[in-house]
């Protein structure tokens, strides 16, 4: 961190402040002179929909927001999600909880609907399958296969098999942090991974246009 | 000594990668440390270990003899002629490839892990029963790979199978390394093989013909303290095993130097 970087003054917030969480960032901004402000939201699990609020209020008062920080990774990836640059710690026991596998079910804030979670490398020979949308927090090695009847979004790389929509649904998406699947299906679409590398630092998704899949930069937008 | 025992596998799923090579050499690396070592042959259908040893026609018992108490441990355990603290288990005969189960290999390992401080165990190729035999008895497991996208594959599906085993730590040792087919890209390098395996390297091992050597002869290259590259990396690993911190060699830097080159025309054979 830089000298600059210092200055700035820091507002926290945590579990206490959830239930008049935008007064009390309110109040808060209230006491900061500075136009740079950063945050620190402890241990407070947000969705997009509040933390874009949030950003809003901040923005009101002419405060422009640096980095944010957080122990709950679902926070910080919502953030990353709309462009903020974020900040993950963590406290002694959370290591060993990050180490390992676990998968879940976690709620779509936008919709309704149900995101199936998983944390952990699926490795060659390994498969996962899912009949609502996929969230995976790992990579997808090479031989191993990642299936849904929705979306699938792999926060890592896609070097393996990933079939989106397995039931049909064509409009399904597949997005990665860094896709170079050996093959992708969407629907009953088949294609085989591009040869060469993708871009370094650039999502990309796949999807069905005029009847054929196609790779584009990532629009995350569905899953939030 | 029983609880503080090290159980470790050493697997690769491909065959052929150099598991075998890896077991014997290292037991005679760490038994030249002085530490009580026991290699046990869990690859029984096609068991090779005890000739790399050069313990072939010493044998006796196997494992088997000892669970059906036709022979004490003691009787079936084959002792290194140059190196004591070393000892060999077969775990069985190549014609009863029936009979072991992993309640049996827990067994045997048990009973091993009374009278050794480590305990190697030389798992067969494939993800079928035998390895399931050899997972079940171990504690911790080095997966031994190739530079070779087939190897680096196969690697993956094992290193996912022992993490469903709750086999940890898991650490690596990337063999056959040819330095100067890394420079030229046409090997995959080091990076491209933890960035997809994502353990941590226990060590590299350089591609060496006197490894082929010493396999023929029954005399493990650690055994003669050969000063040859591959004899450094194995022993570089024992000692990594033991908790020194040696820094791993930069292939890139390999084979550069004026005794390497030195040493490489003193092993070539004129005529």
């Amino acid at each position: 961190m830089s000298k600059s970087d210092q200055d700035i003054p820091t507002i926290k917030l945590n579990e206490t402040h959830k239930d008049n969480l935008i007064y009390t960032l309110y109040e808060k901004l209230g006491s900061i002179s500075s136009n740079r402000v950063n945050l620190n939201l402890h241990n407070l699990f947000l969705s997009c929909k509040i933390i874009r609020e949030i950003i809003r209020t901040i923005n009101k008062a002419d405060i422009n927001l640096n980095i944010v920080s957080s122990n709950i990774r679902e926070t910080l990836v919502s953030l990353s999600a709309l462009g903020y640059p974020t900040h993950l710690y963590l406290s002694n026991n959370q290591f060993s909880e990050i180490k390992s596998e676990k998968s879940g079910i976690i709620p779509n804030e936008s919709d309704g609907s149900m995101v199936y979670f998983h944390q952990g490398t699926l490795r060659s020979g390994e498969d996962l399958e899912d009949d609502k949308d996929i969230l995976l927090l790992g990579d997808i090695n090479p031989g191993a296969k990642i299936k849904s009847a929705g979306n699938i979004l792999i926060w890592g790389r896609l070097r393996g098999i990933a079939h989106a929509g397995s039931k049909g649904n064509k409009k399904s998406k597949i997005v990665a942090l860094e896709l170079r699947p050996l093959q992708l299906r969407i629907g009953s679409e088949i294609a085989r991974g591009p040869e060469e590398k993708p871009q370094p630092g650039l999502a990309e998704e796949a999807l069905i246009k005029s009847g054929k899949i196609i790779i584009q930069p990532a629009n995350i937008r569905p899953f939030l | 000594m029983s609880t503080n025992t090290r159980i470790i596998l050493i697997c690769s799923g491909k065959g052929g990668v150099g598991k075998t090579t890896l077991t014997a050499n290292l037991g005679i690396a760490l038994a030249r440390q002085g530490v009580q070592t026991a290699v046990l042959d869990a690859d029984f259908g096609l068991r090779n270990l005890d000739l790399l040893l050069g313990l072939e026609n010493r044998i006796i018992y196997t494992a088997q003899e000892v669970l059906e108490e036709s022979c004490r441990l003691e009787q079936a355990l084959v002792k290194h002629k140059q190196e004591p603290n070393l000892a060999l288990l077969p775990a069985g005969n190549p014609r009863m490839l029936e009979w072991l189960k992993p309640d049996d290999m827990q067994r045997i390992v048990a009973m091993l892990t009374k009278e050794f401080e480590y305990v190697l165990i030389d798992c067969p190729a494939g993800v079928e029963d035998g390895f399931k035999n050899a997972v079940s008895a171990a504690k911790e497991a080095i997966v031994v790979t190739n530079p070779e996208v087939s190897a680096v594959r196969d690697a993956d599906r094992v290193i996912g199978l022992l993490n469903t085993n709750q086999v940890k730590p898991i650490q690596l040792v990337l063999n056959r390394v040819r330095p100067k087919m890394m420079a030229s890209q046409e090997m995959l390098s080091v990076e491209d093989v933890t960035d997809i395996l994502a353990l941590p390297l226990l060590g590299l091992v350089l591609e060496d013909e006197q490894v082929i050597v010493s396999t023929n002869r029954g005399e493990p290259l650690t055994l003669s303290g050969s000063d040859s590259p591959a004899a450094r990396c194995y022993s570089n690993i024992a000692k990594r095993i033991q908790g020194e911190d040696i820094p791993l060699i930069d292939p890139s830097k390999e084979g550069t130097g004026i005794t390497d080159k030195l040493r490489r025309l003193m092993q070539t054979k004129i005529f």
